[in-house]
């Protein structure tokens, strides 16, 4: 194996199944202090941390936790992350791979290091969950594995901390050890390769066999003479390669089992006692109504749990920019300061709580392995639209806001399938949206007016979320089919065992995420704040018109708002707006509203010289009502009410997720398409509303 | 039930393989969910869910 490198740096690099406890390794190892990653171009979570001082490190070592996957064969974007990273085609690989197993589930487990050994590097295995393994009946000789696969094996238990001092001393040993696999290596490498292909790397070779069978070579940057040496191979002789490679490898799985007197486990040990869990968990008629209550519980607490905190933050960024005017005095960079970057701020961080709330649900329904259960439920109605289980709770979490449900996409694997989903969830009808429902709705529709049981209101509402929903699907499938087309994501999913959940390990995640988007997405909504702020307050009205008494001279003359850039462009559109039945004041609201949608209501008060919030906005529903059009009739009809709602269910009104978008995808297509098709939709839809709805005689 | 071989090819077979639905191994169906897709397999110590399409890939034969 290679020399002790001369840096003293070591770096480690954490692999295993997904459920294995490498997180919670990576944890007790780091102490948790650690710094999140991406690799470029995917977001594919990595996290480094330097090992603690208080396992007493004779070197300084620092540790790579890797997405977990159950192979290398690049079947998705994070196999395929992990393989370069390992092979060291994403710079240098590191000096060393710690493999994470289960103890208590050794027979699949072990596949993995199969994969790893043939990569031909130093390795040693943390047999983790070995409390999990005593207590299902099946305790694991460490010593016995260790001389079966060659390579050194540290009994461990993450939850505890218990034999981690003894594996950080084994990593500090590198170097040393000369324990590489290499009996088994000769094995599994018994398998011949067709010509074209010995001369690669072998661990590559294999490597790109997989890929080309499953046709998943646009993830794994092979060159173009690869690529010649795999296209000379015949498909079904590759085809047949690469499942011979697999049994091969599940062939020395079996014979190291074998030599520590295990059978081929035919039971699952471990999952006696989730066996009997499930019996309810995922019963056709208790499982179903658990389902519903626990999706209920998630988006309730993201839909209202979140609102008091919200307020709370919204309140002291109120205060603060009090604070600042009060103190500066009025002026141009006292407008700016608070109304442009406090406000910005405010904006990045109304989402924290809704953020932190869902990923403190996703990540305890994941650790207690529930989440694999959700998507086992509801996977078949998913499948419909050509998305996997795992897409329902963030479009779910949609309809409370399209900001935390983007992010909760990263739980689905394959970038086209999170895509499509990222670009079906802000269709779903968010909470911004239903204050400009209810304003519409409250001023333009008779209150009284009853169809059967129910309000014509409530049914409007009603038929807002329907369109949403309908509409989100409608999205999907057809992405689905065109530009990100691509077959109905397999399943093949784990079902877990049941664990009790580390609310630690939980927290430290939640943070993560919420950090990563007030660092990442936070910043791109702070510039936009400003920039629509700019927009929106220049060039300034004549000082008549700002120093008299604002609301009748704003009334009489023109807004500030409407003197200002933006104003002009909602007037400019004016023609364009027509046919959807509107004019230019609500093209004025309709600009100032892209900076998110309950804006819509405080910039139509603007307009209409009116203080108004999303709670009380009695007089501006009065004034909508009663305004007439210059022909004496009314401004706005029930129709046109119902043009706009129209528009907004279906426009991109939130620089806010297209930041998010952006952030996710690592790129502007992406959003800008978002934004580009959403409106033009909207615009469509509207018209559409309001012309058969006046062909209809309304 | 004893996995004999898998049907067809690519990546699904692939991923069917490396997940433990390697010929002759032991493969249980543990149950169906709620509205009849996915199954849930017991193989190789663990339990995976598959859609009834994906499971058609897996040729078994009575133990
Ligand atoms: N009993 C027991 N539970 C563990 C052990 N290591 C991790 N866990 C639990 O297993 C679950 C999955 O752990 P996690 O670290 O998230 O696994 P990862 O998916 O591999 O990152 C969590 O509920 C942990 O608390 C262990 O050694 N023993
Ligand atoms: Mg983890």
């Amino acid at each position: 194996m290679s020399a002790a490198p001369v840096a003293a740096e070591l770096r480690v690099a954490l692999a295993g199944n997904p459920n294995v406890g490498k997180t919670s390794l990576f944890n007790e190892l780091t102490g948790s202090r650690h710094k999140v990653g991406n690799y470029a171009g995917v977001t594919v979570e990595t996290r480094e941390g330097a090992v603690a001082a208080r396992w007493q490190p004779t070197r300084s070592v620092t540790v790579v936790d890797l997405p977990g996957t159950y192979s290398l064969t690049p079947v998705s974007e994070d196999e395929a992350v992990a393989f370069r990273c390992l092979h060291g085609d994403e710079g240098p690989p590191p000096d060393l791979i710690v493999l994470v197993v289960d103890a208590a589930n050794l027979a699949r487990n072990l596949y993995l290091a199969m994969q790893l050994c043939e990569l031909g590097r130093p390795l040693v295995l943390a047999l983790n969950m070995m409390d999990v393994a005593a207590e299902a009946g099946v305790p694991v000789d460490a010593a016995a594995l260790s001389r079966a696969l060659g390579l050194p094996v540290l009994p461990t238990v993450a939850r505890t901390g218990e034999g981690i001092a003894a594996l950080v001393q084994e990593i500090c040993r590198f170097g040393q050890v000369p324990w590489d696999m290499a009996e088994v290596r000769g094995r599994l490498f018994g398998t011949p390769l067709p010509a074209g292909l010995a001369a690669l790397p072998p661990a590559r070779a294999r490597w790109l066999v997989a890929a080309q069978a499953s046709e998943t070579l646009g993830l794994t940057g092979a060159t173009a003479e690869e690529r010649a040496a795999l296209a000379g191979v015949d498909a079904g002789e590759l085809r047949a390669l690469a499942a011979a490679l697999v049994i091969g490898r599940y062939a020395e799985v079996d014979r190291a089992l074998a030599q520590i007197g295990h059978r081929g486990g035919e039971r699952a040990p471990a999952m006696d006692h989730s066996a009997r869990i499930d019996r309810v968990l995922t019963h056709r008629v208790w499982g179903l109504l658990i389902f519903l209550v626990v999706m209920a519980l998630l988006f309730q607490s993201i839909f209202a749990w979140a609102e008091p905190l919200m307020g709370v933050i919204e309140a002291a960024i109120a205060w603060l920019s009090g604070q600042v005017k009060a103190g500066l005095g009025p002026g141009l960079f006292t407008d700016l300061l608070s109304e442009g970057v406090i406000a910005g701020v405010g904006n990045v961080l109304v989402f924290v709580p809704q953020i932190a709330l869902l990923f403190l649900f996703i990540g305890l329904l994941e650790d207690t392995g529930y989440m694999a259960r959700a998507a086992f439920l509801i996977d078949r109605l998913m499948a419909r639209v050509g998305l996997h289980g795992k897409a329902f709770v963030p479009l779910l979490s949609g309809f409370a806001c399209a900001i935390p449900a983007i992010l909760g996409t990263r739980t689905i694997s394959g970038f086209r399938d999170r895509l499509v989903t990222i670009m079906m969830i802000p269709f779903m009808s968010c909470s911004a949206r239903l204050p400009v429902y209810v304003l519409l709705i409250s001023a333009l529709f008779d209150g009284e007016a009853r169809v059967g049981p129910f309000t014509q209101a409530s049914l409007v509402l009603l038929a807002m979320y329907v369109l949403s929903t309908v509409s989100a699907l409608a999205v999907g499938a057809i992405y689905k089919r065109t530009l990100l087309r691509s077959p109905t994501p397999a399943l093949v999913l784990e079902l877990p065992p049941y664990r009790l959940p580390r609310v630690r390990n939980t927290l430290l995640q939640v943070y993560d995420r919420t950090a990563d988007f007030v660092r990442d997405a936070g910043t791109v909504i702070l510039a936009m704040t400003v920039v629509l702020w700019a927009l929106l307050s220049f060039p300034r009205p004549p000082e008549a018109v700002r120093a008299g008494d604002p609301v009748e001279l704003v009334a009489a003359l023109e807004s500030p708002i409407e003197h200002s850039l933006g104003g002009q462009f909602g007037k400019l559109i004016e023609p364009a707006l027509t046919p959807m039945g509107q004019d230019f004041r609500m093209g004025v609201a309709i600009v100032g509203s892209f900076a998110a949608r309950e804006v819509f209501v405080s910039t139509l008060g603007l307009v209409y010289g009116i203080e108004a919030d999303d709670e009380d906005n009695q007089p501006l529903r009065q004034a909508l009502r009663e305004a007439k059009a210059a022909d004496g009739r009314p401004r706005y009809s029930p129709l046109s009410g119902l043009a706009l709602m129209v528009f907004f269910v279906y426009a991109c009104q939130c620089m806010s997720t297209l930041a998010v978008v952006r952030r996710e995808t690592r790129s502007w297509r992406w959003p800008l398409l978002m934004f580009v098709s959403m409106t033009a939709l909207a615009y469509a839809m509207a018209v559409g509303v309001f012309q058969v709805g006046r062909l209809l005689g309304y | 039930m004893v996995t004999v071989a898998d049907a067809g090819g690519g990546g699904l077979t692939l991923r069917l393989l490396e997940m433990g639905f390697v010929p002759g191994t032991v493969v249980t169906l543990v149950k169906r969910a709620p509205f009849g897709d996915p199954l849930e397999f017991q193989v190789r110590g663990c339990h995976i869910s598959l859609r009834a399409a994906e499971a058609s890939c897996v040729r078994t034969e009575p133990a």
